[in-house]
């Protein structure tokens, strides 16, 4: 046990081995952030699509919409990101974070979308009709009137993607790329810490620490939002 | 008014209004009674939309809201390809008049050819408005009240008048203080409708309406879903409504207050209009079986 405390005072003492660490971090945070924005407005965008009524010149993007996300949800992450980059963007010089970012924008967005779609449908048709009795064309009232209470709906079920997105980012290392987890196993194997044990906890604590955060804020936001209804 | 000619409503294969023709005229006040699951709400929500006719057209205020439906106009029938093959060999009222019993047209629109299509386009054309103008003119309030939730009370009111830029935020809102005065809610205005009891989300939901400035009110059981300590302070500003000279329309359950400030009442019973008439009429005096035996029921 002290060993194990020795150790892990060696790593964050260690300055080339802290700057590892770091830089698989901050490589982790730019897929999650960048990819969590494109997420949100893609799936936002398919939402909507997948929400509209049939008939007339909506039927394209919905059916596109649908495409997407049975697609996505129903191939694993690793495959896509494969795709993604031995396939797609099989391009020399593209940058492999770019790549990642969008690999994962993009899965993202399905799942959004779905929980957009059900924050939306979980707004009373009441709220529709009243809105479009007064006069509202349906897409002021579906700004106005049911997103604003589609939101708080959304935020939670939106909270558990982004931290199933922050983990998953860690599969990255599966095509060599410099994040967290690839951090760790580099840190582990080429020193005399003599064992991943170390590099590995550390590295899960920083997970923790992110997800941590990320779900207090979603908290944080999330009482803001109701304690709004009781005012 | 309001002119509703032959409409039919199927929700699936169930058909909920089975050719309904009505008229509300201008200042009147009607009541639409009749037992639940009779159609009644339906034929309320096809006044302004809010469910579209299978068949049959809506107007109001002279406009066409609802698509042509080419029975409707003997003009229509007289373009069509089916016409012009029956009259070669039958008069032409009777030709019209077996189109219509046989429904000979609905099936094949395009079939009917270009002067048909062309036809119903002009008829549309020259009488269409568009839903969402004509809904500005149409106040409607809900069984449920549908209040919005996330505004607060004057905003509730104040919202649509200022989107639709009827007026602008400040001239709104003076017009909001208005109308809450109106209904007593003064108090209310800046609080969220979440603090407010059935009945005072009922009036604002009225008031809500009202801010359109409405040409007609749409009321769809707006006290069914109130406590019965409520129910009359709602029907109160119902009542000064009508005697102010609102043309309404009103889908109740309430037999005491439609007979009071109704012109006329409707009764629906499985899809139709099954009689209609001045409420000491149709109160006293049903000629409809089933009316009276709805009634007997009812005002026991």
């Amino acid at each position: 046990m002290t060993d194990f405390i020795s150790k892990v005072i060696e790593l964050f003492s260690t300055g080339k081995y802290m700057s590892s660490m770091w830089q698989g971090l901050l490589v982790t945070l730019e897929i999650s952030v960048a990819a969590s924005v494109i997420g949100l407005l893609l799936g936002t965008l398919a939402a909507l699509a997948m929400i509209s009524k049939k008939g007339g010149w909506m039927k394209i993007p919905k059916a596109v919409a649908k495409i997407y996300i049975t697609v996505i949800r129903g191939t694993p992450m690793a495959l896509q990101l494969f795709i993604m980059m031995f396939v797609i963007f099989a391009i020399r010089g593209f940058p492999e974070i770019l790549t990642a970012i969008l690999a994962f924008g993009i899965n993202s967005g399905a799942y959004v979308a779905e929980n957009i779609r059900a924050g939306i449908l979980s707004v009373d048709i009441g709220q529709t009709e009243a809105g479009r009795a007064l006069g509202l064309n349906s897409s002021t009232t579906m700004i106005r009137i049911v997103i604003p209470q589609a939101v708080k709906n959304v935020i939670p079920a939106l909270g558990n993607e982004l931290i199933a997105l922050i983990k998953e980012t860690s599969i990255v290392s599966m095509i060599g790329m410099y994040d967290l987890t690839m951090a760790a196993k580099v840190v582990g194997s080429g020193n005399n810490m003599a064992s991943y044990v170390v590099p590995m906890s550390v590295a899960a604590l920083f997970y923790l620490a992110m997800v941590y955060l990320l779900t207090f804020g979603i908290k944080k936001l999330e009482k803001r939002l109701r304690s709004g209804d009781r005012s | 008014m309001i002119e509703v000619k032959n409409i039919y409503k199927n929700f699936g294969s169930n058909s909920v209004l089975r050719g309904v023709s009505c008229e509300i005229r201008d200042g009147e006040c009607v009541s639409i009674i009749g037992p639940s699951g009779s159609g009644k709400s339906t034929l309320l929500r096809c006044m302004n939309l809010l469910e579209e006719p299978t068949w049959g057209e809506v107007w109001m205020g002279g406009k066409l809201l609802t698509p042509v439906d080419p029975y409707l106009h003997p003009d229509v029938i007289r373009a069509s390809r089916t016409f012009r093959a029956l009259s070669g060999s039958m008069e032409e009222a009777d030709a019209i008049r077996k189109i219509k019993a046989e429904d000979l047209l609905r099936e094949k629109r395009a079939a009917e050819g270009k002067d048909y299509l062309a036809v119903m386009k002009r008829i549309y054309e020259e009488n269409h408005q568009d839903i969402d103008v004509s809904r500005q003119k149409m106040g409607m309030v809900f069984q449920h009240f549908n209040i919005f939730p996330h505004l607060s009370v004057t905003e509730n009111i104040t919202l649509a008048p200022v989107l639709l830029g009827k007026m602008t935020k400040e001239e709104a809102s003076e017009r909001a203080d208005e109308l809450l005065a109106r209904v007593g809610l003064s108090d209310k205005k800046d609080t969220k409708p979440n603090m407010l009891s059935g009945g005072q989300k009922q009036r604002l939901a009225i008031v809500r309406a009202l801010a359109m400035e409405p040409e007609v009110m749409l009321f769809d059981e707006p006290t069914s879903a109130l406590d019965p300590e409520m129910v009359g302070e709602v029907l109160e500003v119902i009542r000064d409504l009508v005697k102010g000279g609102m043309t309404s329309v009103i889908v109740t359950h309430e037999m005491g207050f439609a007979r009071e400030v109704s012109d006329r009442v409707l009764f629906v019973d499985g899809g139709v209009i099954a009689e209609e008439g001045a409420p000491s009429e149709l109160f006293d005096h049903p000629q409809n079986p089933r009316a009276a035996e709805f009634l007997s029921k009812v005002l026991r």
